[in-house]
């Protein structure tokens, strides 16, 4: 059957069911639907997580990856010979700063590798895709706070409960010392209130902001309750900010500059008076936001948005939003149950959400790593100097990890109406090209250290490696959502059998087989190889997830 | 010709980036279609967008509210006697050399109090709202330079890039596209961060997917690509064939973009828009350096800004194409008029805006802000000039759009600004923005206002606003006579305060403070 005939029969078939439901799927359960779930929840699936969700099924294969993880040791002094409270390999957490630049510089440099490594190490689990959410919904950026101690407290806080209770988070990240630095909550003080926490709280963190329906009335809270809560938030500062004294650095609550009066709230809540509470009453304002509804449809909207695609028709905000919403009001807040109740429905692999997200840049750059079983040096040093110039590399296509552009997050998750297309413009069009390029070809030289993709091992776990069809159609089918058209297959072969017949591959492929060691065929494979891989990464099925 | 059709007839159905380039077709900038079409054809408007919210008290700053300054805003104002003065009663701020030098040598407009009814303080819907030219309740996914575009050249993207109209309809110096140029069906700007530094990128066609939403977003990545490489083309052509010939400042981001823009113009780039940006208005806290408040992170932004436009407007009219080109700056909305403890100022509403080019009329347009005493919490500038007038006003007098077209594109309400001048003709100078006679009483009052205005003639328009910039009455007089006229409103169902009473009659108006006391 021809595809394109196939994917009508398909769709039409889809249509019947409407494939807008929370229902438990129950379809067929094979390569495309394990490639799908994988692609949405972690990042670069590679065959081994591949074959283990294809055996398993879909709901063994949540469990898995709903799991909570153990946390991962902290970042390390990988370099820096002259940190009088961290000895070279030890962790530098918990320790203050000298007074050389130095010390604060190699921290940070230790604290971007560190997280990369971590996610290009994670395994079969949701823990980095759903970190990488947190970090978007509740952005701070390593150029505003710039203390590495402060942002590794931060990102360990959303990786240790991205996956708990929502208004538990919540809680946590209002007091939390780098957003307290970041939206001036540590400014906020009896006298001198500073509404930036309270205002971004409301429309970024929880609610999020409705239609405007009068002076200062954004439906679901007005200017006056951003003003009272801010009162109610007053109080809290942070404290080890650089310090040179200061081992662990924290959050505290001081009496005397909290405001002790009774707020009022609009009738957007109920008219509520928040009288004083001091250190406690910041869970108090919490509790009154999230009696409202809105809340648990808010945040399932961005989920949604993350996880399944950024349009929200009628039909999906009716059947899958407010569902899915009144299960998180239901679960108190619990992250678990709402996750696995949308990546387990007949709507998430309805084939008209197959395919349709653009990759982020970390999904697309890292992701890349690890399809391809990337492999870092073992040295401490030399494997942090190559994750730095991984990092580097990524940066030109706009999305770096600690650098949200600003409290809003990135526009893709929310800028209408092109959300994901946001990603895709002549800048980082040439910035992924060079970069799928530069790795599946001649490879990043830093510091004497090279790195590439390994591609002869890499197409080496293919099950047809040695039909040169058969092996560009399953390489297809592991980079794209929905594989090669005949077409494109016939096209990309030309590039390593330009002209010849099929059976010259295999031969070619048996000689290095039985030699792997010989230059001359080694070398001619590979850059066979290398052509095709380099093509298919630069082609736009390569973009979509 | 258009791409599809080049796809097809060519059959490439999916190509390699070292086996494709065939998009010659497009690489025509000389084509004789373009010269002479229109005469708007080779105006060039470049938008600086000023992210973040720029305390517009501390850029355009009133001198004879000096004393209410201080006493609102001591911790973060300028000495008085740092203001490099404009005319007695008005400054810019003292590392804004660049600009005050424009003004002397007039080719500098400044726009007081330019905003929007019913302020909206988020940054990212206020920028939408001015990125779309919205009112503050409606939600609009196209922007205003798009619409615009659209009207012109209907079938985009698909049918672009064509012979007529072979280059990129505007251009960003960057990492993202500008909201304000997204049309109807696509964004009619593309990004580029070096314009001499750009690469063919794979093209592929496959139709296979049209009905699922995989096979829209492909379609849309493989229109991105083909669109990117014709562009792409052309860009770097220009960038080849043009020049700087002025010294941009170092260490100033907004100049190097600008020094690209200025470049890509002279290399014969035939784009109409071009957005560049600075960041970092936001400034909630520390906003000065506390020892000398001439100094510290506001001044350091609005130095930055200053040094490039200067630069900038000198390099094009070196280059000899002063006359195609004017700029006009813009931010989400100004801050409050009080600051805040930390140092800083939060969220407000209007705000100051400039344009710049020989061909804008060097002259300020509305009145000087006045610091209400006592001041409203949370009490941001009161709006004297509509965004949307300026949108509407360019679009007419810079790029030959009717006014009665501005209704559809911007808003009903339009009423043209005299902001630019004919160049070419050098015809004189046309009436100003005026200020209004107007008297408001009692004041304060318990209720009824009268008020009495010398009336030129036409329709009448009347917002009432809270210190946060809401709207929460207006009224509209259609074609009142000529002449003076009472008019009467009740505030008796509103809370005590401070309110603004924004009257707007043809090019006449008047932001007036009205205090209800019971």
């Amino acid at each position: 059957m021809k595809r394109r005939s196939f994917f009508k029969k398909m769709v039409n078939a889809e249509e019947d069911k409407t494939g807008a439901s929370l229902n438990p799927y129950s379809g067929k359960w094979g390569k495309g639907e394990a490639m799908h779930l994988l692609r949405r929840t972690t990042i670069g699936p590679n065959i081994e997580s591949m074959n283990t969700v294809i055996s398993k099924g879909l709901r063994r294969s949540l469990d898995l990856l709903l799991e909570d993880q153990s946390e991962v040791a902290p970042p390390i002094n990988y370099i820096f010979e002259n940190d009088p409270f961290v000895p070279m390999g030890s962790s530098w957490v918990d320790a203050p700063y000298n007074d050389t630049q130095d010390s604060i510089n190699y921290r940070a440099s230790s604290l971007r590798a560190w997280n990369a490594e971590i996610l290009l190490n994670e395994t079969l689990s949701i823990r980095e895709k759903i970190t990488l959410f947190w970090h978007n919904h509740f952005p701070i950026d390593l150029g505003t706070v710039s203390d590495p101690k402060y942002m590794y407290d931060y990102i360990r806080l959303l990786r240790n409960n991205g996956l708990k209770n929502f208004k538990s988070l919540v809680y946590l990240i209002t007091t939390n010392p780098a957003m307290l630095r970041y939206l001036n909550g540590n400014q906020n003080s009896k006298g001198a209130p500073n509404e930036n926490f309270a205002r971004e709280l409301l429309e970024l963190f929880t609610i999020g902001k409705g239609p405007i329906a009068g002076p200062g009335d954004y439906t679901n809270y007005t200017e006056g309750d951003i003003k009272e809560m801010a009162k109610c938030l007053t109080g809290w500062t942070d404290l080890g900010y650089y310090s040179k004294t200061v081992t662990t650095i924290k959050s505290s609550f001081n009496v005397g500059r909290h405001d002790t009066s009774t707020k009022q709230l609009s009738n957007r809540f109920d008219s509520v008076k928040v009288s004083n509470e001091n250190e406690n009453e910041y869970k108090t304002v919490i509790n009154i936001i999230f009696t409202k509804p809105e809340v648990a449809k808010y945040i399932c909207r961005k989920l949604y948005r993350y996880f399944v695609y950024y349009k929200i028709s009628e039909d999906v905000e009716k059947n899958i939003i407010e569902p899915l919403a009144s299960l998180f009001i239901a679960e108190k807040f619990e992250i678990k149950p709402v996750l696995r109740t949308l990546l387990n429905s007949e709507h998430f692999f309805d084939v008209s959400n197959r395919g349709n997200m653009i990759k982020n840049p970390i999904d697309f750059s890292l992701g890349l790593l690890k399809q391809t079983a990337f492999i870092l040096p073992s040295d401490n040093n030399k494997r942090t100097l190559s994750l730095q110039s991984i990092i580097r590399s990524i940066g030109g296509q706009q999305m770096e990890y600690f650098y949200p552009p600003d409290v809003s997050g990135w526009k893709a998750y929310y800028q209408e109406p092109s959300f994901y297309r946001i990603w895709i413009n002549a800048t980082t069009l040439n910035a992924r090209m060079n970069y799928t390029n530069t790795l599946a070809g001649n490879g990043i030289t830093y510091n004497t250290i090279k790195y590439q993709i390994d591609v002869l091992k890499f197409i080496g776990t293919m099950k047809k490696v040695k039909d040169p069809n058969l092996l560009i159609k399953e390489l297809g089918e592991f980079f794209f959502p929905f594989g090669l058209t005949d077409n494109q297959i016939v096209d990309l072969k030309t590039l390593i059998l330009p002209g010849a017949p099929d059976y010259e591959w295999e031969e070619q492929y048996e000689a290095y087989l039985k030699n792997p060691t010989n230059v001359m065929i080694k070398t001619g494979l590979e850059t066979k190889v290398r052509n095709l891989i380099k093509a298919m990464l630069t082609m736009p099925e390569n973009y979509l997830s | 010709m258009n791409r599809r059709n080049f796809i097809k007839n060519t059959g490439v159905h999916l190509t390699i980036p070292f086996l494709i380039n065939g998009l010659d077709i497009f690489a025509q900038p000389e084509s004789p279609f373009i010269s002479g079409m229109d005469p708007f054809d080779d105006k060039i408007l470049i938008l600086i967008q000023m992210n973040g919210g720029n305390d517009g008290l501390n850029m355009v700053i009133p001198i004879d509210q000096y004393a209410g300054l201080m006493r609102v805003r001591s911790n973060i104002a300028l000495p008085e006697s740092k203001v490099l003065k404009l005319r007695d009663n008005l400054g810019l701020h003292t590392k804004m050399t660049g600009l005050a030098t424009l003004f002397k040598e007039e080719k500098l407009g400044v726009l007081q109090s330019v905003g929007y009814p019913n302020q909206n303080r988020s940054h990212f819907r206020s920028t939408d709202i001015w990125n779309s030219a919205s009112t503050s309740n409606d939600y609009i996914n196209t922007g205003w330079i798009g619409r615009f575009l659209d009207s012109r050249y209907p079938g985009f993207p698909e049918k672009y890039p064509s012979i007529e109209y072979p280059d990129p309809f505007a251009l960003t110096i960057g990492s993202t596209v500008s909201q304000t140029c997204e049309g109807a069906s696509g964004n009619f700007g593309i990004a580029v961060n070096d314009p001499k530094n750009l690469k063919a990128l794979a093209e592929n066609d496959a139709e296979n997917f049209e009905s699922i939403s995989y096979g829209e977003e492909l379609k849309y990545l493989q229109n991105s690509i083909l669109q990117t490489n014709a562009y792409s083309k052309l860009i770097q052509k220009a960038s080849e064939k043009g020049k700087n010939l002025a010294t941009y400042p170092t260490n100033n981001s907004l100049a190097t973009q600008l020094k690209s823009i200025a470049l890509l113009i002279s290399g014969g780039l035939k784009s109409k828009v071009y957005i560049a940006r600075i960041g970092g208005f936001d400034t909630h806290a520390n906003q000065t350096i506390a020892a000398d408040n001439t100094t510290g992170t506001h001044a350091e932004l609005l130095s930055s800004l200053s040094n490039a436009i200067e630069a900038f407007q000198k390099d094009i009219e070196l280059l000899g194409v002063a006359n195609r080109v004017i700029g006009m700056t813009y931010s989400e909305f100004g801050r409050q008029i009080q600051s805040n403890n930390s140092g800083g100022t939060d969220h407000g509403n209007a705000a100051p805006l400039f344009l710049f080019g020989t061909c804008v009329q060097n002259r300020i347009t509305g009145e000087n802000v006045q610091i209400p005493n006592p001041i409203p919490a949370q009490a941001g500038v009161s709006m004297q000039i509509d965004f949307r007038n300026i949108y509407g006003s360019i679009l007419v007098d810079w790029f030959g759009v009717k006014e009665s077209e501005i209704k559809q594109l911007i808003f009903n309400d339009f009423v043209k600004l005299p902001i630019i001048k004919n160049c070419q003709t050098a015809t004189p100078v046309k009436e100003v923005l005026l200020p209004m006679f107007v008297e408001l009483s009692p004041n304060p009052t318990w209720g009824p206002i009268n008020i009495n205005l010398q009336s030129v003639g036409g329709d009448c328009h009347l917002h009432l606003m809270n210190g946060q910039g809401q709207t929460i009455k207006q009224q509209k007089w259609n074609g009142m006579f000529a002449g003076e006229q009472n008019l009467q409103m009740d505030l008796g169902d509103l809370a005590n305060g401070i309110y603004f009473v924004h009257i707007r009659q043809g090019l006449y108006h008047k932001t007036m403070q009205v205090v209800l006391q019971r």
